[in-house]
């Protein structure tokens, strides 16, 4: 009996033993904090020391010189004088015959012209070309005149500014008239030219004036003439400004209120219900501003639910006073719809899209024609990566038809011109195909150049294409 | 007489190559070249460069087998980063998660993990990015963000000093796109080359 009771008060002292051992370790390992030697990621990890920061201030003489290299003068009428040509839509109909049998003719390089590296492309005007190049040697923006015909240097106004290279320099394409000629810099810097004799007009610096932060990557937007006014998007203090061309007085000012900064994405015009506006897609939202009549610079109505980080391709107008605006880096689209409603404009989300999706782009600005959207997808859009892809506006999340596994392009840009499609590859490239509503037909493949990061946009005139790539602009005869 | 002598000396000797003769000098012939053989072969193999598994960067399709199929854990392949292609961004779509809002170093904004992708200010719009080896598990999520957006300076490879040079690579059984190959030790690594531009 009393070996029982000893058993009994054994098992029940090891029972509380391990209890009391257990409850012990349980009390450190509750104690113990197991992120102790976690490090926080916050914003601000990777801000300067101070001093560091070195940002060079340089008093930039904008347009400050010019060099005449040839009196030559041309018979030739066409232009292609903005970006995405006259209606800023990148469509061209036109009388030139296109030799579209590459296989017998191919395409002749007319002229090549070495170029800083950069991807600021060509507007051209009654046989001239103009194009704002970065002069590596000079350390100089450069806007050049080149003859369309034979790609030699007819004058240029440069001035000195200090560039990196940041994945090149230069971006933007000149805006092009009669008699004027705006360009806008890597940095910010605007100048205005008389296009017949190259002389300067007016100048602005926009980093200085309007506090705007030029974006990483340089300047992306390309300037915009509208009636003889320059129509800038600036960011900073003003969304948006009209300049006239002739005195170089602002006209109107779009004040910035939410702070929107300046994209890589241009200024397209659009009329919507019956208003003409000017439709921006700015780093933080799209924003319609007016473009006619005494309320000229207000904002008609603003969009951001959809704000990219970072902006490159611009606002497409589809139909039904719908717009899609897409962005790469993972970003994708919105289609909007913009209504009217007691007199005041509203912008609604119709579809969101991410890459994967439906439609996208990183850099290139879709086209739209014949009621159809036309785009090359970006890398990170599934299986439809890198192809060139038809969408109708209607829904912008199933393809009408894809190229196919096959038939990939790269970041580079495209055209229509007669109903056909002329593609050009990062590396090159040029491929010919038919506006189609039904599927990919191709007409026409061939390496034109032996290019890297072909990636500005083409313009034509008079039969000559003119693309570039990093390093250097050629003129295709494409007749 | 010593004509006879030689003679009988000569079809004695002829006599002697008997059948038992034969087959030890076949023997003893076989075992010589057997052991000319394998000596030759083990000269030839120890004159052989050494094999080793590497990851082809640009057959390398960024599914994140990597980290999680290596014997080793974490995986010996690690992010490597080839500092002539970076463009050394503000925007890096191989630091920042796709469609980023803000891009500072937020947790919420990163797209490495671990946090083993460090970046450090230079200048206004440029910061240098480094890989913490340490901390690197080769899932591969910047290399993809890199690829598709960037200019491909991230890429994986095996890091020598820690694989364990299976004969049969665990990660090389899985890998979908066969991008890992035997290259010669004395070659180790198969990196991207440089930026053209």
């Amino acid at each position: 009996m009393s070996d029982r009771k000893s058993y009994k008060k054994w098992f029940f002292l090891a029972v509380g033993a391990i209890a009391i051992l257990y409850l012990v370790f349980f009390v450190i390992w509750f104690s113990r904090n197991p992120a102790s030697n976690f490090v926080e990621s916050v914003p601000g990890m990777d801000k300067p020391l101070p001093g560091v920061d070195n940002v060079q201030s340089e008093n930039v003489k904008i347009g400050e010189s010019f060099q005449r290299f040839s009196d030559e003068t041309s018979g030739l009428k066409n232009t292609w004088n903005c970006f995405r040509g006259a209606n800023h839509d990148n469509i061209l109909k036109t009388d030139i015959h296109i030799n579209e049998d590459w296989k017998t003719k191919k395409p002749k390089i007319a002229w090549s012209a070495d170029m800083g590296e950069g991807y600021a492309a060509a507007s051209v005007y009654a046989g001239f070309v103009y194009v704002l190049d970065y002069d590596e040697k000079l350390k100089a923006d450069a806007l050049r005149c080149l003859s369309l015909t034979t790609g030699k240097e007819i004058w240029r106004r440069w001035y000195k500014v200090r560039m990196k290279k940041n994945h090149g320099v230069s971006r933007t394409i000149p805006a092009v008239t009669d008699k004027y000629i705006v360009t806008l810099g890597p940095r910010c810097h605007v100048m205005c030219l008389d296009r017949p004799t190259g002389n300067l007009l007016w100048t602005l610096n926009l980093e200085k004036e309007f506090n705007t932060e030029a974006p990483f990557w340089y300047t992306g937007q390309c300037p915009l003439i509208d009636n003889d006014v320059a129509v800038i998007a600036p960011g900073g203090k003003s969304l948006m400004i009209g300049i006239d061309c002739k005195t170089g007085k602002q006209l109107w000012e779009t004040p910035n209120k939410r702070n929107l900064k300046m994209s890589h994405s241009s200024i397209i015009p659009m009329t919507i219900e019956g208003k003409r506006m000017y439709v921006y897609g700015a780093i933080g939202g799209l924003a319609g501003i007016s473009a006619e009549g005494d309320d000229a610079g207000k904002i008609l109505w603003e969009f951001s639910s959809s704000a990219p980080s970072v902006v490159a391709p611009s606002a497409v107008y589809l139909n039904k006073g719908k717009i899609l605006f897409t962005a790469g880096y993972g970003a994708g689209s919105a289609v909007i719809r913009i209504g009217k409603k007691n007199d005041t404009f509203e912008a609604t989300l119709v579809q969101k899209l991410t890459p994967s999706t439906g439609i996208a782009s990183e850099q290139q600005t879709p086209v739209f024609y014949n009621g159809l959207l036309y785009c090359i997808l970006p890398k990170d859009a599934g299986a439809l990566h890198n192809q060139f892809v038809c969408y109708n506006p209607d829904d912008c999340s199933k393809p009408v038809w894809s190229s196919g596994k096959t038939k990939r392009f790269g970041l580079g840009p495209y055209l229509v011109i007669n109903d056909k499609f002329l593609i050009l590859n990062d590396d090159g490239e040029l491929t010919l195909i038919k506006a189609s509503s039904t599927g990919y037909s191709q007409i026409a493949q061939v390496k034109i150049i032996d290019g890297q990061d072909a990636w500005g946009p083409m313009a034509f005139a008079d039969g000559y294409l003119i693309i570039r790539d990093l390093k250097k602009m050629y003129g295709i005869d494409l007749r | 007489m010593d004509k006879k002598e030689n003679k009988k000396n000569d079809s004695g000797s002829k006599k002697s190559m008997n059948r038992r003769d034969f087959i030890r000098l076949g023997f003893q012939a076989a075992a010589f070249v057997s052991i000319a053989s394998v000596s030759g072969y083990l000269v030839k193999k120890s004159m052989d460069e050494d094999l080793v598994w590497q990851i082809d960067p640009y057959k390398c399709t960024q599914c994140g087998r990597c980290a999680t199929s290596c014997v080793l854990n974490p995986s010996a392949v690690k992010c490597v980063h080839i500092y002539i292609m970076c463009g050394y961004c503000n925007l890096c779509s191989g630091y920042f998660v796709p469609n980023v809002k803000e891009l500072n170093t937020g947790a919420e904004n990163l797209l490495c993990p671990t946090k083993a992708l460090k970046r450090s200010y230079i200048e206004k719009h440029y910061y240098k990015y480094d890989i913490d080896r340490e901390l690197c598990i080769g899932c591969a999520k910047c290399v993809k963000g890199c690829s598709s957006f960037g200019n491909g300076s991230l890429h994986l490879q095996i890091i020598r000093d820690l694989c364990k040079k299976c004969n049969q690579c665990s990660i090389a059984k899985v890998c979908p796109s066969g991008a890992f190959k035997q290259i010669s030790a004395s070659k180790a690594y198969l990196l991207k080359s440089g930026w053209k531009g």
